[in-house]
């Protein structure tokens, strides 16, 4: 039998160039198929990482911990203490990079011309810096010295709707913890530049300072967390749980359920893609196929005249194309892997920068190998191509050695 | 002695109802071993239909016929093909040769499918080819041999495996007086030296000269079956 494979084999290769010009055009069908799924394949990888990470260090993290309710109804009622030994000790564990607390209330910020809807976030500066991306994204002005700091941080878009700048003073209002309302003035510190979202309805203060303001000792409205891998969250978030079992602990993807669908989408979407994409291939591989066995139907009637078994006759034929499409995988692969490697150092999409926000994607996207979706997506392409291929082998196996007999003669 | 080829009541019809044609009536014929035998007659006569039926290529629409003691009727597509592989050897017209491989891995490649090892395949491939006097032309392609030396790769091919009889259909057609001359002449040699059993459906007077027995087919009939 490997005599026979190794014989059909050198068979095969050798009838792929007996017409060079239809094995180049599906050599090109194929490997163009498969570049295009292993490069759209990175290329979304990248997007969602980079979309999910541009959104997850804003302020949401890999989770959150909060007082139960606090999600349904974020007032100064479902506040939670600080972490006790027990939960402190989870959220010291390694499979978390970094966590801070916060105080988030909702309130309004007046200036001398408007007054808007916004969410005072108190924040500890020396934790948020390591679990959020706005201490960088300051472009006036300074960050928060430290949890007692009692300047404030506006977007510049909020900063604009207000009418207001750096140095100004603006005034916060929300209601205390006699549910009464309290209002204190707060120098603009500094203006950061994010999402307009973000810009609009989020402010930043110290958070002893916010705690000082509504009357709080110590409680807080969130603990976030950060972990290495934004996947495999669930573990992390089970053992938080067990460690606070009276608090709320949830993973990004309950926190955001725009970018958890945004996240499967994309993974079915490669699907999609290799499904139209493998349509098309199909179409150029059976039509070849079929043209080649119809060309040489006297010589398949010659072989079983022969005395070769139409299973044989099969098994060439599907070698054939076997071979025909593996070649065009190895180069598929090769020019997928030639276009990673040439866009791993970044993709600038700073000129689609407004759609981007849109869509909360990164501006630069970094491609990288992806070594499982290469092997997975080259043999089911390959194992397709070589079922749809058996029906023109079916084809060629049936031949008749009369009928090839009476063309002969 | 026992036949090689063993045809009772062949008849083969094509087609049906009033548009029906026969080509095989009644045919009774026997091919006994060492037989090297031209089947004759006009186009349409019936030659390649018998042709057929003693190549276990085409089955009789009624009556028998035996190979080797085998009755053919019983046997179904993958016996047929072990059959032929193993007991029938082929010389056609045209067009005998799979163009990607060499004359010498053409003809190993009956071998091969029979599952002899590469060894036996080269050395019995290499000494056909010696017999055939292709020496030194084991690793030309068809497209490099000319007409006559594809046919006499096509006659190494066929006798290679020994087979029970080697049913030739026009084997000179294309080929000019003295390398038609030449392949029957070697055909012949065979015969005599081997006892390979030949029959050679021809319409060429060239090849009747030279065989021992002339069967002659008229509208699916046997006209006339004479040995000299």
């Amino acid at each position: 039998m490997i005599d026979t494979l190794k014989t059909f084999g050198s068979l095969a290769w050798r009838n792929l160039w007996r017409n060079s010009r239809r094995t180049f055009i599906t050599l090109i069908v194929v490997s163009v198929g498969l570049w295009s799924i292993l490069f759209f394949n990175s290329f979304m990888i990248a997007w969602t990482q980079a979309s999910k990470q541009a959104t997850l260090s804003v302020l949401i993290g890999s989770g959150q911990i909060h007082a139960p309710g606090y999600m349904d109804d974020p007032s100064i009622d479902r506040l939670m203490q600080p972490p006790d030994a027990a939960l402190t000790k989870a959220l010291n564990a390694p499979d978390i990079t970094a966590w801070a607390t916060r105080l988030q209330l909702p309130g309004v910020v007046v200036s001398e011309y408007k007054t808007l809807p916004i969410t005072i976030v108190g924040v500890d500066p020396a934790l948020e810096r390591k679990v959020s991306s706005i201490p960088g994204k300051v472009v006036k002005g300074r960050y928060l010295k430290d949890v007692s700091d009692d300047g404030i941080i506006l977007g510049l878009n909020l900063a604009k709707r207000l009418k207001t700048g750096l140095g100004r003073r603006v005034i916060l209002m929300s209601q205390n913890v006699e549910g009464k309302l309290a209002e204190q003035s707060f120098d603009v510190v500094g203006l950061f530049d994010a999402d307009k979202n973000t810009e609009d309805f989020y402010a930043f203060t110290g958070r002893t300072a916010e705690q000082a303001f509504v009357g709080l000792k110590n409680q807080i409205a969130e603990i976030v967390i950060v972990t290495p891998d934004t996947v495999n969250v669930d573990t992390t978030v089970k053992n938080l749980q067990a460690a606070a079992p009276k608090l709320d602990v949830k993973s990004w993807r309950k926190l955001s359920l725009f970018l958890a669908a945004s996240d499967t989408f994309m993974q079915g979407f490669i699907y999609v893609w290799l499904g139209v994409v493998f349509a098309l291939m199909a179409i150029g591989i059976v039509n070849t196929q079929l043209m080649t066995v119809f060309e040489r139907t006297q010589e398949f009637g010659l072989l079983r005249a022969l005395g070769m078994k139409s299973r044989l006759v099969l098994l060439l034929v599907a070698m054939e194309s076997a071979v025909m499409i593996g070649v065009g995988v190895l180069l598929g692969i090769v020019m997928a892997a030639a276009t990673i490697w040439w866009l791993s150092s970044g993709v600038d999409l700073s000129a689609f920068a407004a759609a981007l926000e849109m869509f909360q994607g990164g501006q630069v996207l970094y491609l990288k190998y992806q070594p499982q979706a290469f092997i997975q997506f080259s043999i089911l392409i390959w194992l397709l191509g070589i079922i749809v291929a058996l029906w023109p082998a079916r084809r060629a196996a049936k031949s008749n050695p009369v009928d090839a007999m009476r063309r002969l003669t | 002695m026992q036949p090689i080829v063993s045809c009772r009541g062949l008849t083969k019809t094509y087609g049906k109802g009033a548009l029906s044609v026969q080509a095989l009536r009644e045919v009774d014929l026997e091919i006994l071993p060492g037989d090297f035998a031209t089947l004759a007659g006009p186009s349409g006569s019936g030659k390649t239909t018998l042709l057929n039926m003693i190549g276990a290529l085409d089955k009789p629409t009624t009556g028998e016929v035996a190979i080797d003691g085998q009755a053919l009727q019983s046997l179904n597509a993958t016996a047929l093909s072990d059959l032929r592989l193993h007991k029938i050897g082929f010389v056609f017209q045209s067009l005998n040769l799979i163009p990607v491989l060499s004359a010498q891995e053409n003809i190993e490649f009956v071998l091969e499918l029979q599952g002899r090892p590469s060894k036996e395949r080269a050395e019995r491939a290499r000494e056909a080819l010696k017999n055939v006097g292709l020496e030194g032309m084991e690793h030309r392609r068809p497209a490099a041999l000319s007409g006559g030396q594809q046919q006499r790769v096509a006659v190494a091919r066929a006798l290679i495996s020994n087979p029970a009889i080697v049913l030739a259909d026009e084997p000179t057609a294309n080929l000019d007086s003295k390398t038609a001359l030449e392949l029957i002449s070697l055909m012949y040699r065979l015969n005599q030296e081997n006892g390979t059993t030949f029959v050679i459906g021809t319409h060429d007077p060239r090849v009747m000269e030279h065989t021992k027995r002339h069967i002659e087919l008229l509208d699916g009939k046997i006209a006339n079956d004479t040995r000299r």
